[in-house]
């Protein structure tokens, strides 16, 4: 028992100093001279980077709340044309990352955009473009991130009003509630905490956003961290910002996991759970909540994407310039790399933390889990600081070659930022299916003459398989999508779809980016229908 | 090493460094034998089950299975290594197999034993779980569920088989009747089985030995008659719940003398000086209704049980003595009624701290 103790111990412990590595190092830049950036910043653009960033989160958490409380409410309690379709397909806007919602919202409001030209073909040639509405800038950004990210508050309201017993709806009733009443007095209250905890992933993916803000000039904490390190090469500065950043997505994560707890609760249906029977609309109210979801399966999934599917088909040559089979390579190669890393890591340190029943252990991989929740920006400066530090003080003093080739602008660092920003989706995942497991099972196992490898490998493994091939998917989603690290991290010459297309978007050819972005989508939408089976789980399944 | 084929010596039974019950020794003398293990909930006997398995270590005593030291402060046999079945209370099947792949998994472990007897179906008809063999736990009742745990044990034909409350989810109408049949099977196989139970009657029924944990103390360890009629301590005959201890004076060594009672004859369990002040133990059945004495004390209740009445007596003094009544005794007495007690009293058993 001692024996594997010390393993899991030290395994788990790695794992939580490679993932610290990020937070010691912006936390250390105050004990670093900057440039004068910093003077000139501070009477400059400081203000405004802090005021972008609260007025942004400040409405796509306003937004995000109102469609994905509002959308669930209607596919959960009602029955309406197509709410079954809804129902997963309103998950479908996770495939569109803001930035290639960005991309698609300039594209057809620009002048002699897409709306322009359905205009032009429908009444003749006249001067729309002063009759266009103009989405860029604050609004663009704010409308690309709420309908990139609604689905996180519908997803997560979604479950809590399904885990919600009839008993308590007939209560309401019971009680002389009208519908209205019922769901503000019981219904929305009970599935507080899933809101919140929806919303605080919604805020930290908001303040960590790089793509659709840089796309549309808004000056924020994460661009300003960005040019602070691309144009003033001042990596101490970045770090130092990165803090301001870090403390109040900090906060965040606290309060979405104090309310992820509360959660819990409200989901424990054990014993006296009654399966709600859906309310049949007519009418006009059957319309209106088609015509509400309808309206936000459309802006969020086939506008993009139609969008993209256009520019492809009305530029045909973009798509035979590019690479297509090199970027999906290269995709899955660090999907699968990526992936295989994080499930091995998190199920030892999963496990080590089951059988050792150790506290210490248990609080470092609580630690370990943090870097969800630092952006991707963030994490990738702080990771080349880093390397750079520890290459000059220890490596080369000891008289070693540089290492950092090894790690900046490769795979092998690439894949390691990776895996510090996503081990909490795959440790926690796994968590969650080995909740299910009660520990009994394990120890029955033991008494049926199974060693600890046995039990590891025959009892725990098969169970636990559908949840790893969910994470697996979940992590991949995300790969695919993920921008600022890749960018950053890149090695020369090695491109994915979510990097051409910022690339090409960034050089103001935004039809060229539109096939990777279509790549991206489909492939993202491939591997969301996969897993929907999971993310909708329903009480009875 | 010990000449009793199970033994547990001078232990302290902890659970995260917390000790539930100190100091505990039993044994059980031939292989084949059932014992109970009885105490309230949260007493400490399941840590007693799981130490035994090896699931919790030990570092006082010892525990010896068929002449091996299984576990001591310094020697600790795995779980896999025991050949030991815990049959857990909560339901600890194996969530991804069916019910039969469950209870085929039990067989596995000891199939290749020479003297592997089990047979599959009867364990299987025993527990009435034919029907749920091709269902998944989550689809099954807590019950058969523990049924289903209970037949993964008994198919492993180990060398001690344990059981943590195993009938607790099992509907009344069935527990007599797999209780007998538990019984005969064990007995037929000859496996050595402790069973924790919080049911008294449960453990007397099985158990040739009975064991009651109270206060972090094996206080008793005897055989079930004895454990009912000779309880050696005034918290088991609480625990128990067996009757009312009341006052009174040695008055011989075959007598004694109650305010209430006045002289009450017998054969003291263990011998009091003449003039000690004691409690004597009045059970329900100790005392005989009769009609026509003059004997007579106030009904304040009246308790049906299907085959007797047990009426609450207050005597002269205010103390509250139960008295057994068959229910097809000619009449009722109602609350507030007198109720006549034959004289002389005598008590086989007399019990008294």
């Amino acid at each position: 028992m001692f024996r594997n103790f010390n393993i899991w111990f030290l395994l788990s412990l790695l794992v939580s100093i490679i993932v610290s590595i990020p937070i010691l190092t912006v936390l250390t830049s105050f004990f670093e001279e900057t440039s004068n950036y910093y003077e000139i910043l501070k009477d400059t653009f400081l203000f405004e980077y802090i005021s972008n960033s609260f007025i942004l989160l400040f409405f796509v958490l306003i937004f995000t709340f109102l469609i994905g409380t509002s959308s669930a409410y209607l596919v959960s309690f009602f029955e309406f044309p197509l709410s079954n379709f809804f129902k997963w397909a309103l998950i479908l806007s996770f495939a569109v990352p803001p930035y290639i919602y960005a991309y698609s919202l300039t594209a057809f409001f620009e002048n002699y955009g897409t709306a322009f030209t359905i205009l032009k073909n429908i009444f003749g040639d006249a001067n729309y473009n002063k009759n266009i509405p103009k989405f860029d800038g604050m609004f663009g950004a704010i409308l690309s991130i709420t309908f990139s990210l609604y689905a996180y508050v519908y997803i997560l309201a979604r479950a809590s009003f399904l885990y919600q017993s009839q008993n308590l709806i007939d209560l309401g009733k019971n009680l002389g509630f009208s519908k209205f009443k019922s769901f503000f007095r019981i219904i929305l209250p009970a599935a507080r905490p899933a809101i919140v905890a929806g919303l605080s992933l919604v805020a930290m993916e908001t303040l960590a956003e790089f793509g659709a803000v840089d796309f549309f000039s808004i000056n924020t904490l994460t661009t300003g961290i960005y040019n602070s390190w691309i144009t003033f090469d001042d990596l101490a500065f970045a770090n130092r910002i990165s803090s301001f950043l870090l403390l109040f997505i900090f906060s965040l994560f606290i309060i979405e996991n104090l309310s992820r707890k509360k959660a819990k609760y409200h989901l424990n249906s054990r014993g006296g759970f009654k399966q709600k029977e859906k309310t049949k609309l007519y009418g006009s109210k059957s319309f209106l909540s088609f015509t509400f979801c309808f309206f936000i399966f459309f802006f969020s999934f086939l506008f993009p994407l139609s969008q993209m599917l256009y520019w492809t088909i009305k530029f045909p040559e973009n798509f035979f310039d590019l690479q297509v089979l090199d970027l999906l390579l290269n995709t899955l190669h660090l999907v699968l790399l990526s992936s295989l890393v994080l499930i091995v890591f998190s199920l030892i340190s999963n496990y080590g933390n089951r059988v050792s029943k150790n506290k210490t252990l248990n609080i470092l991989s609580t630690l370990s889990i943090s870097g969800y929740a630092i952006p991707g920006v963030i994490l990738s400066i702080a990771f080349i600081t880093f390397i750079a530090w520890f290459d000059n003080s220890i490596i080369k003093s000891l008289g070693f070659t540089s290492i950092k080739k090894v790690f900046i602008g490769s795979i092998l660092g690439l894949v390691l930022v990776y895996f510090i920003r996503f081990y909490s989706l795959a440790f926690n995942g796994i968590k969650s299916g080995y909740e299910k497991i009660n520990i009994s099972v394990d120890e029955s196992a033991y008494l049926l003459g199974y060693s600890k490898r046995k039990t590891f490998m025959n009892i725990h493994i098969p169970f636990l398989r559908n949840s790893l091939l969910f994470i697996i998917i979940l992590i991949s989603l995300e790969i695919i999508r993920e921008l600022p690290i890749t960018l950053i991290l890149r090695p020369f010459n090695f491109e994915t779809f979510a990097t051409t297309a910022y690339i090409s978007a960034s050089e103001d050819l935004l039809e060229a980016a539109a096939v990777p972005s279509l790549f991206l989508i489909l492939i993202a939408s491939l591997f969301i229908i996969i897993s929907s089976k999971y993310i909708l789980r329903e009480p009875n399944e | 090493m010990s000449k009793n084929f199970f033994e547990v010596k001078n232990v302290d039974f902890k659970v995260g460094g917390k000790i539930k019950v100190a100091n505990v020794s039993f044994a059980i003398e031939n292989e084949g034998d059932i014992i109970c293990l009885l105490g309230p909930s949260g007493i400490g006997k399941t840590t007693i089950l799981r130490t035994i398995a090896g699931l919790e270590k030990i570092k006082k005593g010892s525990i010896e299975l068929n002449g091996n030291l299984l576990s001591s402060e310094k020697e600790n046999v795995e779980p896999e290594d025991r050949n030991i079945s815990l049959a857990f209370q909560e339901n600890s099947l194996f969530p991804h197999y069916t019910i039969e792949r469950n209870i085929q998994l039990g067989a596995e472990r000891n199939k290749d034993k020479k003297n592997y007897q089990v047979n599959l179906q009867e364990i299987i008809d025993l527990l009435d779980i034919s029907l749920i063999l091709n269902k998944y736990p989550h689809e099954i009742s807590a019950g058969e569920a523990q049924r289903a745990s209970l037949a993964r044990s008994l198919v492993t034909q180990p060398d001690l088989l344990l059981l943590d409350e195993p009938l607790s989810n099992v509907d009344q109408s069935f527990k007599e009747e797999i209780q007998e049949k538990l019984k005969k099977i064990l007995k037929s196989l000859k496996i050595t089985t402790i069973i924790v139970t919080h049911d008294s009657y449960e453990a007397f029924y099985l158990g040739s030995k009975c064991g009651i944990i109270l206060n972090k103390e094996l206080k008793q360890f005897d055989d079930p008659y004895n454990v009912y009629h000779l309880p050696n301590s005034i918290e088991v005959v609480n625990f128990l719940n067996r009757g009312t201890l009341v006052p009174a004076e040695v008055t011989s060594p075959k007598s004694l003398e109650n305010k209430d009672l006045g002289t009450i004859t017998g054969n003291f369990i263990k011998p009091f000086p003449i003039g000690s002040k004691v409690k004597l133990l009045i059970q329900p059945e100790d005392l005989h209704h009769d009609d026509t004495s003059n004997l007579k004390f106030e009904v304040v209740d009246r308790k049906f049980r299907g085959t007797n009445f047990i009426y609450t007596l207050k005597t002269h003094t205010n103390t509250l003595i139960p008295v057994f009544v068959h229910s097809h005794h000619i009449h009722q007495h109602e609350v507030d009624e007198k109720f006549g007690i034959k004289r002389p009293i005598h008590i086989d058993h007399i019990v008294c701290f």
